[in-house]
């Protein structure tokens, strides 16, 4: 007995002594690579959990998730965090690298004096394909009619996957239907909905993370998801040798841009750490990981010389001009119409 | 004057009984009562609820306001009866073998049903995700089930074993000597005498299928989305908690009423057999 | 005998259902393949990376330390309520009990989160996974001490009151060594029963607190190797295994279920 007290005190008192920081972030969002080389010099330790949703993360945290020091919001994320006083504010004496940031993303509309975020890449919710199969039924793969519209998913019935969140599917949806995301309209949402649900029974599954394997195996052809999973995906199935390759590209109709930033939680125990960790990743070789390995766009000037040439020139990570001008990014709504339209995503899943 | 040897006995019976009580009052009964309240609530202008006096009937104007969401509750019963039932056919030729076995190999058998059951039920939906990928069938209505069947399967196993295992042979030798055949030996002496087990069996598969969220999360496809799905839903992507705990307070009802209905029917049941013997 | 060979294909399709799928989960363990579509070459390199993978083995640490203390703390408590139900005929008791296990484990961990966060403003983390494991877990053991009482000779404890030992004596000196095996078993129930546990656990979980279920639940959805595959494996070996030493410790356990 006596010995068992001493194996726990031991386990808790192992526990405390570490430099421990909690980072709550994407899946698949920062290479393995990366974290060691920080774990390393700060001699510390960083703790991951996941998620793959703003929604879900913001949920988790209303759940109770307290304690992480780090978060990785999307800017409208950042925004509903803001209003509900739940983040730190930076103390920029400690992040000298925070003049690495492109001049697009200081002062962004969701935190006007990077008071609290620290923008760190980017992505594009569009749409990843078996490049293989696609062509050989002769199916469009630049725009949303591919998971909309039944004439192209009767021959795909079962190979589709879309995300498993309300703003996104939706968002989707009202772009395919050339509406705005800041729509206030409700009957316009109602038309979204409808669209989604003629479409919902050729859909294989709502899936946030798991299309990523899916696609690369080939269990599924078109999957709706962010373009770093896709980039994944495509590098996945290179390197398994699979015969086909997986292709990603955003949508004529346009598409959403989310940009991810740092921000610290004011329930984190090591604000020091975590100014640490957003620095280092504010350095130049550092912040071409999020390119070179993730596959995601990146706010960083220093890393630019870092960056390769391939991944500089993909469409779907590093958006032209006039792909860029039909982008569009999330904003959060009031109360009352983030009811409506969670009431409306429930009644896509039960109908 | 009080009997010195029943005083101390009344003492041992509060203290015996008074802590898991507690215990169970506190971390329970109090967190069911909570749930109810949180249905009437509102919800919080980030999420979570709205602070207490705020209160109204809109969650349950809207669950009853369409028939879609009692429909996932029938949906959800439909899966639950159809794996009980697949359970039951799967479960009897083995609990029977296991039954009549002699004492030895019965032993044996019965430790390779608790076998698989050993495995995490995660680790049991993954081995069908394996299964069912290369085979085009996952993210289908019968990749839910097949997960759930799998599952549950162990559970209606061990207790029609038990039960079968009581039944005196010399009742089907009787039935036998009077002329009847298999089938009818099977369907009038023992099924109705193994009812009790069938229903602890189907308690205890039917339950946990209805409030089940990972087979169908993992497994499921767009029109697979059950009840355990929605309330898992309202509080971690909605942020709607009180739409899920209504969502909950129905289940807890239906199950309530369900277990209500299974001890009747077995009582019934036990009735019958007694009739039988 | 016909009946007699369909019953034993019956059943031996039974066995084969409800192994093949796992015998494959244990075979692409050693798959070299990192996507694990098809099977490439044998390899043991997901179990090195299995144990040098710090994140997992924090997850089973903190797994098996909450199993232990749940299931002390649920055995005392359940032993308690089991005998009282056995010898008191208070009504409301089994339905206290019993409940907990009988409704789906959805609701449990709901109205725990709710409680936990609405009412008690509790940061979530070990001790709401303890209580959470203990609630489920006091009814169980409450069941097997139950069926451990019944077919004892209640006279023994009328000589033991009659020859003027205290309540407590008569506890340590009877009842204890007669319900022991039952003790054990329900110990070793609830211990894999905590070890296992999901859906609960999911809900009441916090920061920094994984248990090996939740780790496996995060990989399957996120980065799906042969690792998984090489937990499982594991797991089910140490789940047997307690499995088997409480069966000897009480066989009727694994009869009794409700």
């Amino acid at each position: 007995m006596r010995r068992l007290a001493w194996l726990l005190l031991f386990l808790l008192s192992t526990a405390r002594a570490e430099d421990v920081l909690h980072l709550y972030n994407w899946n698949n969002y920062i290479s393995d690579d990366t974290l060691a080389r920080f774990e390393a010099r700060c001699r510390c330790r960083v703790k991951q959990d996941y998620y793959s949703d703003n929604e879900e993360m913001l949920a988790k945290l209303e759940a109770g998730a307290i304690g992480y020091d780090i978060l990785v919001p999307t800017g409208n994320a950042v925004e509903s965090l803001i209003r509900r006083k739940a983040l730190r504010d930076l103390d920029k004496a400690q992040l000298p690298h925070l003049a690495n940031l492109k001049p697009e993303f200081r002062q962004p509309w969701f935190d006007p004096q990077n008071r609290h975020s620290v923008p760190y890449a980017t992505t594009v919710t569009l749409i990843g394909y078996n490049i293989d199969r696609m062509q050989a039924l002769g199916l469009p793969t630049d725009t949303w009619a591919l998971i909309f519209e039944p004439r192209y998913l009767e021959k795909i019935k079962g190979k589709v996957t879309v995300l498993n969140s309300q703003r996104e599917l939706m968002a989707a949806a009202m772009k395919y239907l050339g509406h705005s995301l800041r729509e206030q309209d409700a009957a316009k949402w109602e038309q979204a909905k409808r669209l989604i649900l003629r479409a919902k029974p050729y859909w294989a599954t709502f899936s946030n993370s798991t299309y990523i394997k899916d696609l690369a195996i080939g269990n599924i052809w078109v999957a709706h998801g962010y373009s770093n999973d896709m980039y994944r995906a495509r590098e996945d199935a290179k390197a398994a040798k699979r015969p086909f390759a997986i292709g990603f590209t955003t949508p004529r109709e346009g598409a959403v841009l989310a940009v991810d930033n740092f921000v610290l939680h004011k329930s984190g125990q090591r604000p020091d750490l975590a100014h640490r960790f957003i620095d280092f990743m504010l350095e130049g070789a550092n912040a071409a990981d999020v390119s070179n390995l993730i596959g995601a766009g990146n706010a960083n000037t220093a890393a630019t010389p870092h960056i390769r040439p391939e991944i500089a020139a993909e469409e779907g990570i590093f958006p032209s001009p006039p792909t860029l001008a039909r982008l569009e990014m999330l904003r959060d709504f009031d109360p009352k119409m983030r009811r409506a339209l969670s009431r409306m995503w429930t009644e896509i899943k039960v109908r | 004057m009080s009997d010195p040897r029943t005083q101390p006995a009344d003492l041992t019976k509060w203290v015996v009984t008074l802590p898991p009580t507690f215990f169970l009052l506190v971390f329970f009964l109090t967190p069911a009562l909570i749930v109810v309240a949180a249905s009437f609530g509102e919800p919080g202008e980030f999420g979570g609820l709205a602070p207490w006096p705020a209160h109204s009937l809109d969650t349950y104007r809207f669950l009853f306001g369409d028939i879609i969401y009692l429909e996932v509750f029938a949906r959800s019963f439909l899966v639950a009866v159809l794996t009980t039932l697949i359970c039951i056919v799967l479960a009897y030729p083995l609990a029977w073998l296991i039954a009549r076995s002699p004492a030895r190999r019965r032993d044996l058998l019965v430790l390779l049903v608790i076998l698989p059951f050993a495995s995490n039920f995660l680790v049991r939906i993954y081995a069908w995700i394996m299964l069912l990928g290369p085979a085009n069938l996952l993210y289908t209505p019968f990749a839910v089930i097949a997960g759930m069947v799998y599952v549950h399967l162990p559970f209606m196993i061990l207790p029609l074993y038990t039960n079968l295992e009581k039944h005196d042979p010399a009742l089907l030798e009787a039935a036998q000597d009077l002329g009847a055949k298999v089938w009818t030996r099977f369907w009038r002496v023992t099924f109705p005498l193994s009812l009790p087990g069938v229903f602890s069996g189907s308690a205890l598969v039917f339950i946990p299928v209805l409030g089940m969220f990972a087979v169908p999360e993992l497994l499921g496809g767009t029109g697979d989305i059950l009840i355990g799905n929605l309330i898992k839903e309202q509080f971690l992507e909605n942020r709607d908690w009180p739409l899920g705990s209504a969502l909950s307070i129905m289940l807890t009802i239906a199950v309530l009423a369900l277990a209500g209905l299974t001890s009747w029917a077995a009582r019934m049941g036990l009735h019958g057999t007694e009739a039988v013997t | 005998m016909k009946p007699q060979h369909w019953l034993w294909a019956a059943s031996l399709a039974t066995y084969a259902f409800l192994y093949v799928p796992l015998a494959v989960v244990v075979l692409f363990s050693f798959n070299d393949s990192t996507l694990n579509a098809q099977w490439v070459g044998f390899t043991t390199h997901w179990y090195a990376k299995l144990l040098g993978d710090g994140e997992m083995l924090r997850a089973a640490a903190n797994s098996v330390l909450i199993a232990l203390l749940s299931s002390s703390i649920a055995t005392v408590l359940g032993a308690m309520a089991g005998l009282a139900m056995h010898r008191y005929g208070f009504r409301f008791l089994p339905l206290l009990v019993l409940t907990p296990v009988a409704m789906p484990e959805i609701l449990l961990g709901i109205s725990l989160l709710l409680f936990f966060r609405q009412v008690l403003d509790l940061t979530l983390g070990l001790v709401s996974i303890l209580v959470a494991h203990i609630t489920f877990s006091i009814g169980f053991v409450a069941v097997v001490v139950r069926a451990g009482m019944t077919g004892m000779d209640e006279s023994i404890f009328e000589a033991a009151r009659d020859l003027g030992a205290t309540p407590w004596a008569t506890f340590r000196r009877i009842t204890l060594p007669l319900i022991l095996p039952a003790l054990v078993a329900g110990y070793l129930m609830s211990f894999a029963l905590s070890i296992d546990d999901f859906v609960i656990t999911f809900f009441v979980a916090g920061v920094g607190v994984t248990t090996l279920p939740l780790q496996i639940y995060s990989m399957i959805k996120v980065a799906v190797t042969p690792e998984v595959n090489a937990v499982s494996t594991l797991l089910m070996a140490l789940t047997l295994t307690l499995i088997f030493v409480a069966s000897r410790f009480a066989p009727d356990v694994l009869k009794v279920k409700t």
